[in-house]
């Protein structure tokens, strides 16, 4: 098989969101030599970008897109250890991200997470009610390009404030964004925030643009 | 001066069966949940719970200082508080969470993590169940003391979420039978505590649907159909009482949920597009719509109360002089809004609702 075509069933089996596949033809696409940028090019960031524009055609939904970050997931784990040995293959950027304290629905956030993950981000996930202090602190360590402050119930917003307030004040430099049902644009300027999203897919590629930004 | 519930009672029969004869002003429907109870009582969630006469004591309180004409029991809506009960039955309260001044709390997915959890998962008798219990005299005691007859949630989708979180969306693709025998033993509750209520409060005169799987970023209107859909029309059979579906997810599948299933009115804050409301009442000249573009999280809680009367107006201008429509900010008054705003949806009623709307 050439590896035009191994590279096409490896974006195939990620858009499909099969798991066991694109593991299965990483590994196949790894064992024939092929070139780590071509697979994260021609494959991986292709297929991420067909699942954007399906889910913005609205023939993708949610599910399809946890189930594309699963396959993502699962083709990184596989290429992680092999992209860290070479140098000029850099992670596309460091993402800190958590429900703030006081919430624990964990849905949008978790599938923010399974997407970045899938495409090559590092992150960092706090889980859910995380207190202010936890981000500062994990913040300090990690040094992350965006921190993602999520939050469905409206008195989220006060305590992303607040943790915004204490970053801030710990001079942490990163770019912050507030996800969630409640978040709006006003409230992303009243408390600081850098930008909002209000579902999981405009997430990702506020992030996206962030990270190109920095 | 007593607050006049029979009339807020009768004005909101009046808009919901389309009568205009009579009707003096649009009403205010305000969902009010622990979080604005705890901020307008001074009390925590855990004390407005304590006895089902402080919490009736609270809730009635609490919509009159707003001025609102409707009176619903939080914990009769069937999210956290039919996840509470799942958990309670299927020893998993550790998934609880208490806050001061927020609703109860579950953590997502922890009760039906696997399989076997869905498998062996026991369906509540509500009459056992504390939380229940106390929302079963509670709505008694309002009942008693406004006579304001007290309707109910039903839900399956905000439950699953609840019970199996994120794992819910990736079984609509990779086990979607197993999702369905969730939502199947969802269904069973959910009459479970329609019965208990109906024997132990009223028949509710109301069914407030809370319909989340009908939103274009959660799921395909098909598959919204499949895990939701089906299971309102099985409902409907069973429970003699007209639904009103409440959505306050961004992007609804109102006009399309309106074309399958008969609805009494709508709940909702998206579209933001006003049009797709004139549209809608257009579409539907007998759904009431409730809310339409007035939104919790947008002028409420950010601009002044200049904007929320700006807005008001805007909804009652385009969609009130024929009737059926009633101002919601839909979903819970959030934390932190700030009062004057909640008091310019009722000034903003009383300059620009009083019937005949010119």
């Amino acid at each position: 098989m050439s590896a035009e075509e191994i590279l096409t069933r490896l974006k195939d089996a990620i858009v499909e969101g099969d798991p066991g596949k694109s593991s299965l033809v990483v590994n196949e696409a790894i064992a024939q030599a092929l070139d780590l940028k071509d697979i994260l090019n021609e494959a991986v960031i292709k297929a991420a970008e067909e699942v954007g524009t399906l889910y913005e055609k609205e023939e993708y939904f949610l599910a399809d897109l946890l189930m594309t970050g699963d396959a993502l997931k699962a083709v990184m784990d596989v290429l992680k250890p092999k992209l860290s040995q070479q140098s000029e293959i850099k992670p596309q950027g460091s993402i800190l991200i958590g429900t703030v304290q006081g919430d624990i629905h964990d849905i949008g956030k978790s599938l923010v997470v399974s997407l970045l993950n899938g495409q090559g981000f590092s992150v960092i996930d706090l889980g859910s009610d995380v207190p202010p202090e936890i981000f500062v602190e994990k913040a300090k360590e990690i040094k992350p390009d965006v921190i993602g402050l999520s939050g469905l119930l409206t008195s989220s917003i006060s305590k992303m404030h607040e943790t915004i307030i204490l970053l801030k004040k710990a001079g942490i430099p990163s770019k912050i964004i507030i996800g969630g049902g409640t978040v709006s644009k006003a409230s992303c300027v009243m408390i600081g925030a850098d930008d909002c999203s209000k579902e999981g897919h405009e997430g990702i590629k506020k992030i996206k643009n962030m990270i190109q930004n920095i | 001066m007593p607050y006049d519930w029979i009339k807020s009672i009768g004005r909101v029969m009046k808009v919901l069966g389309g009568q205009m004869r009579g009707l003096d002003r649009i009403p205010f429907f305000a969902l009010i949940d622990e979080q604005f109870i705890s901020r307008i009582m001074g009390i925590t969630t855990r004390e407005i719970l304590s006895s089902p006469e402080t919490y009736a004591n609270c809730l009635i309180k609490t919509a009159e200082f707003i001025q609102a004409d409707t009176i619903q029991i939080p914990s009769a809506y069937a999210g956290p508080a039919e996840a509470y009960a799942f958990a309670e039955v299927n020893n998993k309260m550790d998934s609880i969470q208490w806050y001061d001044y927020q609703p109860i709390a579950i953590k997502q997915g922890d009760v039906c993590k696997t399989e076997e959890d869905i498998e062996k998962l026991e369906i509540p008798d509500h009459s056992k169940i504390d939380l229940w219990e106390t929302t079963f005299r509670t709505a008694n005691i309002i009942k008693d003391k406004i006579k304001f007859p007290q309707g109910m949630g039903v839900s399956i989708w905000s439950v699953v979420q609840e019970l199996r979180g994120v794992d819910a969306f990736k079984d609509i693709r990779r086990n979607p039978d197993l999702l369905l025998k969730l939502c199947e033993k969802i269904y069973e509750s959910q009459l479970d505590a329609y019965n208990h209520w109906s024997e132990k409060v009223n028949a509710p005169p109301l069914i407030m649907y809370t319909g989340y799987a009908f939103n274009k970023h959660m799921m395909s209107f098909e598959d919204a159909m499949k895990y939701e859909g089906q299971f309102i029309k099985r409902f409907q059979k069973k429970i003699k009482a007209p639904f009103l579906l409440h959505n306050c997810g961004t992007k609804p599948y109102f006009k399309e949920i309106c074309r399958e299933i008969d609805f009494i009115a709508v709940n909702g804050s998206h579209p933001l597009d006003i049009e797709y409301w004139i549209d809608f009442q257009r579409e539907f000249p007998k759904v009431t719509i409730m809310g339409a573009n007035i939104d919790v999280s947008r002028e409420l809680l950010t601009g002044t109360s200049q904007d929320v009367e700006e807005k008001v107006k805007e909804n009652i201008v385009n969609l009130a002089p024929g009737g059926r429509y009633v101002v919601s900010p839909i979903c819970c008054l959030p934390w932190g809004v700030s009062l004057p705003n909640v008091f310019a949806i009722t000034k903003a009623i009383e300059k620009y609702g009083k019937y005949p709307i010119n």
